[in-house]
């Protein structure tokens, strides 16, 4: 253990030198000049902080607080939280796994032995006094997100680290009795710490990386990725230098909690004028290395603390926790049940099904905005894309028989999404199954109903869940369509065995009915005016309730209105 | 007469037994702990004494660092005056479902930072060892399970808990003339122990008797999941069978009158140094000889890194403390001091500095700046690396010299390759202190910066670096050195990880060879 945390430790100076010699893994890309600051050259890193969706926390077994839950203030904390004497901690393997699960979406190298560490400082939201996180070896090292940009290329961006520490406490300050208030709901909750190299170059690129990360987390069901709640929160490092010099040879400052993406831009944004404008007042001016806060009104960073004032942590390997050892059997279940990523669903449903990207963007929308499940459970028929292939696949289907993709697309963005949006339910409130929205369509396609009463099903359904087949609702409802093939392929035969048939026919019926009361249209089509027939055909489709086929229900009625003369 | 009355009878009459029993021991207490101040507080009689189970009618002192949810848990610091734990530690909470009697807290050093039970905010316990002279000298009980300790000797009780972070049972019961165990690091639960470094950190008992001592150990000592460091079921059941394997060969092998025959047992030098005075040495020497005598292979060996051992155990020992006492900020329990009117109030460390001022004591206060100090960016390399570098060599030293593998430290690969060499033993012996129970005059109450009382642990903390079993037994009155001071010592018995049972069976041997 000895031996390795100081071999380790080694390690770990040696990286930071060597990323510091090669600093810019974009070397070989040409500069862009940003006309906002021509002159110079914008090197970012940055740190963020995902609140892991563990039903527990990460070392206790009291429950995480969302923030969308409202839970009251203290009241889920276990002894350890509120660190009473006595107590101990115990790892909650579900956040290892979770945070796992990212490590491997982010392509990072996983430490089969990774260790945990206190770093201590005073302060109220801490109620042990120290915070337990990985400095010396961290769950998973080397790893690379992947951004779009606006040309539509991908860039690399390399991620150094992934480690897991404990979230502290809310502490909120009441000016009014200058007193804090401390909630120890969120103290000891999972966190993700994910640090970037200093690989990007512009306030939009880490606007884009925040973006990605985001819906890379989501996907894979490790955190809300959610900066409005705090599940997600950002600190960035930024530095300048002249364009033509060698690039991160500025001095950085880091800039701490920012906690939108717009504050994000905006902090970077005003940081690199300011350092901009401190270099360009004198040949000898420099940028001070100091930490940096960014006020939410004015939009301006402001000094927090400079280099010399930064805390000693005493940073000391816990000695409860040991060391974290996984088996490589642990690692590829992980990553063999990795949830599908964001962009390569994007591409599988443009390559193999090809939908059109609206289709696409409807799907991966519905699913980037849904709940995350607790503990990396599986969203099933609540992710749109996954209920999309269950339909594509053929569920409902007594023959397993695959469906047309861009039909299924066309009545699940359509008919189902246009649904639940006019009774304002979002698609986790979907009461259809894939399997019975599989049988309407397949009913839709074989006739057995209409188009009409397809969409009139999903309205019916949505309004009275059940988990009776659609057929079954339909036959229920009556509203099976009429005479779908004996009356597909009328003749002007009269025998009396044809009439016998048409007889039964409920939809000639009905057509009968309909001309039988309207006596001056059908004189007028028989004169000749041939659209008078479209109002006859409107009345025997109000009559079949949507039951009928306009075109055939045209075809019969020009039949019986020539065969009256 | 329903059965169910005829239940009831019978359960009240032997309900009436034990009442009779946990009175007298309170009644002993009221007698005795006014003058010796062993026990801290002691708890009123349970409602329904538990009838059954192996330790039914035993009274057991807890060391007050040891949380129990019906009375303060204070660690003898004015830091937790009054604080009482809402929940039992898994060590106590298995001594009450095996039928044990709580009696009462335990005084001890506070937060267990110390040797000689003298740092108490509920003020030192007095050594109630009964002179042969009848001379009434006040001497210190050792610490910092001194409480604990005198408590067994003094009889009020017949088993203590304590806690053994480099010494702190072995120590005092070696002064106070009583057998005390401290087991290998994770048999025992340490959830509800209240943490002075996590690393070293046991739970320890002590009792007149081995046997006492074995019963129970054997209560406590299980898996507890809300432990991390406990040792899982793996550990425990291939150590324990490996000591099985070995003891049967020792029965099998045991020729009569030689109860020991074809144990080996090995004498460590770095443990006998020059310093050692002959009053110590002698009856240590005696002890060995009757062991020879029944049968042991005595066998010397060297642990060189022993002499490293002291300095390593108070930088790791102090760092560990700095972090685990950051807890205590007068917030959320304990002593709390409220800012005097105008006092900076803008930074919470400043806030905190009041209460943490007032609430520890001097030695407290000196060990949380020292690991302080070791843990800081500067340090950190040259005072905790290297002071775990040196850990791991004394865990190698005795690694090398037992003949059972470590199952608990070792990882897989190392245990299959553990050496076994002709000079190797299955336990050692040596003196558990270097000094009898120091005089409370002796030493100056002004005198906080005397390195004097670190160096009794010299003897102690190599155990307690390797996380292995050692026991200390008490010499037998015999085998003292005429030329002595007449107070007793301890020999310390000490095996391999997990090799607890046979630490206890040899050291009931030893106890036997007073009689």
């Amino acid at each position: 253990m000895l031996a390795l945390r100081c071999s380790l430790r080694r390690q770990n100076i040696i990286t930071a030198r060597y990323w510091r010699l090669f600093h810019d893994s974009r070397s070989h890309e040409p500069v862009k000049v940003d006309s906002r600051w021509p002159e110079w050259q914008v090197i970012i890193g940055i740190e963020t902080h995902a609140q892991i969706k563990s039903r527990h926390k990460l070392f206790s077994r009291s429950l995480t607080s969302m923030y969308s839950t409202h839970t009251p203030p203290n009241t889920n904390v276990s002894v350890f939280d509120a660190a009473f004497p006595g107590t101990l901690p115990r790892l909650n393997p579900a956040c290892v796994d979770l945070a796992l699960r990212t490590a491997h979406a982010l392509q990072c190298a996983i430490q089969e032995q990774s260790s945990f560490d206190r770093k201590h400082y005073f302060y109220s939201d801490l109620p042990s006094g120290y915070q337990i996180t990985q400095q010396y070896a961290p769950l998973a090292t080397n790893g690379t997100l992947y951004i779009p940009q606006p040309d539509g290329t991908r860039t690399p961006i390399r991620i150094k680290q992934v480690q897991l520490e404990q979230d502290t406490a809310k502490s909120t300050f009441v000016p009014r009795t200058r007193t804090s208030h401390i909630d120890l709901n969120r103290a000891g909750t999972g966190l993700m710490e994910i640090v970037s190299e200093a690989d990007l170059r512009s306030p939009e690129e880490v606007a884009t990386y925040v973006r990605t990360l985001q819906s890379l987390l989501r996907a894979v069901g490790s955190s809300d990725g959610n900066m409005e709640d705090g599940s997600l929160r950002c600190d960035v490092n930024v530095s300048i230098n002249p364009i033509g010099g060698s690039p991160g040879s500025g001095t950085r400052c880091e800039i701490k909690n920012l906690n939108s993406v717009k504050f994000i831009t905006a902090a970077i944004t005003y940081e690199i004028h300011r350092q901009s404008s401190v270099l360009a007042a004198s040949p000898d001016a420099r940028i001070e290395q100091e930490t940096r806060g960014f006020d939410e009104i004015t939009f301006q960073t402001f000094k927090l603390r400079s280099k010399e004032d930064a805390p000693d942590y005493r940073y000391m390997p816990d000695p409860n926790l040991g060391i974290l050892r996984l088996s490589k059997e642990r690692i590829n279940h992980i990553r063999s049940t990795l949830p599908e990523l964001p962009w390569t669903t994007h591409a599988r449903l443009k390559e193999t099904y090809a939908l059109s990207d609206r289709n696409v963007n409807v799907l991966l929308g519905i699913d980037s905005g849904r709940d995350v499940r607790y503990d990396g459970e599986d969203p099933g028929e609540s992710g749109a894309v996954k209920y999309f292939d269950k339909l594509v696949e053929g569920v409902g289907s007594p023959e397993g028989k695959k469906r047309d993709p861009n039909v299924v697309a066309n009545w699940m963005t359509q008919e189902l999404l246009g649904q639940l949006a006019s009774q304002k339910k979002t698609f986790q409130e979907n009461t259809i199954s894939a399997a019975q929205l599989g049988e309407l369509i397949d009913m839709v396609q074989s006739s057995a109903i209409t188009g009409t009463t397809g969409k009139h099903l999903i309205r019916h359904m949505l309004t009275n869940p059940s988990t009776d087949s659609t057929f079954k609702v339909a036959s229920d409802l009556d509203v099976l369509a009429l005479s779908p093939s004996s009356t597909s392929t009328p003749t002007n035969s009269t025998t009396s065995k044809s009439q016998e048939t048409q007889a039964k026919d409920p939809l000639i019926a009905i057509c009968e009915k309909v001309i039988a009361a309207h006596p001056t249209e059908v004189t007028k089509v028989k004169k000749g005016h041939k659209n008078v027939l479209n109002t006859i055909v409107g009345a025997v489709m109000r009559e079949s309730r949507g039951r009928a086929d306009a075109k055939t229900v045209r075809t019969i009625l020009e039949r019986l209105v020539c065969s009256e003369s | 007469m329903s059965s169910r009355l005829i239940t009831q009878r019978l359960s009240n009459s032997r309900r009436c037994l034990n009442t009779a029993a946990t009175n007298q021991w309170r009644q002993t207490i009221a007698e005795k702990n006014p003058t010796i101040n062993a026990l801290v507080c002691s708890t009123p009689p349970p409602d329904a004494p538990l009838c059954h189970g192996p330790l039914a009618g035993v009274a057991v002192a807890v060391k007050d660092n040891i949380a129990t949810y019906d009375s303060p848990t204070t660690c003898s610091s004015l830091m937790l005056d009054g604080f009482t734990s809402p929940f039992d530690a898994t060590a106590v909470k298995l001594l009450r479902e095996a039928g044990a009697d709580i009696i009462g807290k335990a005084n001890c050093d506070e937060f267990g930072m110390g040797s000689l039970n003298k740092y108490s905010h509920h003020g030192p316990t007095i050594n109630p060892y009964e002179h042969p002279s009848g001379q009434t000298e006040k001497r210190y009980p050792g610490g910092s399970s001194g409480g604990s300790a005198a408590a067994v000797a003094s009889g009020v009780c017949q088993v203590a808990l304590g806690t053994d972070t480099g010494g702190s049972v072995r120590l005092p019961a070696s002064y106070c003339g009583v057998s005390g165990l401290k087991p290998s690091y994770g048999l025992i639960s340490r959830w509800g122990v209240i943490s002075y470094a996590d690393s070293l950190d046991c739970v320890g008992v002590l009792a007149k008797t081995v046997h006492d001592i074995r019963r129970t150990f054997e209560v406590i000592a299980t898996y507890d999941a809300r432990d991390p460091t406990s040792a899982n079921t793996n550990a425990r059941t291939r150590s324990s069978e490996a000591v099985e394997a070995r003891l049967t060969r020792w029965t099998s092998d045991r020729k009569a009158g030689k109860p020991l025959h074809n144990i080996r047992v090995g004498i460590p030098q770095e443990f006998f140094p020059s310093e050692l005075s002959s009053s110590i040495i002698n009856p240590v020497r005696n002890v060995i000889r009757s062991l020879r005598d029944q049968g042991a292979s005595i066998v010397p060996v060297s642990l060189p890194s022993t002499s490293f051992a002291l300095s390593s155990y108070y930088v790791l020992a102090s760092a560990e403390a700095s972090s685990n006492l950051a807890r205590y900020d007068g917030i959320q329990y304990g002593c709390h001091v409220r800012p005097p009117l105008g006092s900076d109030i803008t930074k919470t460390s400043k806030n905190y500095a009041l209460s943490r001022t007032k609430g520890f004591g001097p030695e407290v206060k000196r060990r949380i700046l020292l690991g302080t100090y070791a843990l800081t960016a500067d340090a950190f390399d040259n005072y905790f690396l290297q002071a775990q570098r040196v850990r791991q060599h004394v865990r190698d030293d005795f690694n090398r010299i037992f003949s059972l593998p470590n199952f608990y430290f070792m990882d897989p690969v190392s245990q299959q390759q553990h050496q076994h060499s002709a000079d190797q033993v299955d336990i050692l012996i040596h003196s558990s202190a270097i000094r009898t129970a120091p005089p409370i005059d002796d030493v100056d109450e002004n005198k906080d910066d005397d390195l004097s009382s670190y160096v009794q642990d010299v003897l102690t903390v190599p155990a307690s670096l390797a996380g292995i079993p050692a026991l200390s037994v008490p010499v037998p009155k015999r085998f003292l050195d005429p030329q002595g001071d007449g107070w007793p010592i301890g020999v310390s018995v000490v095996g391999q990880w997990g090799s607890d049972e046979l630490v206890m069976r040899v050291g009931k041997i030893v106890e036997r060879l007073g009689q």
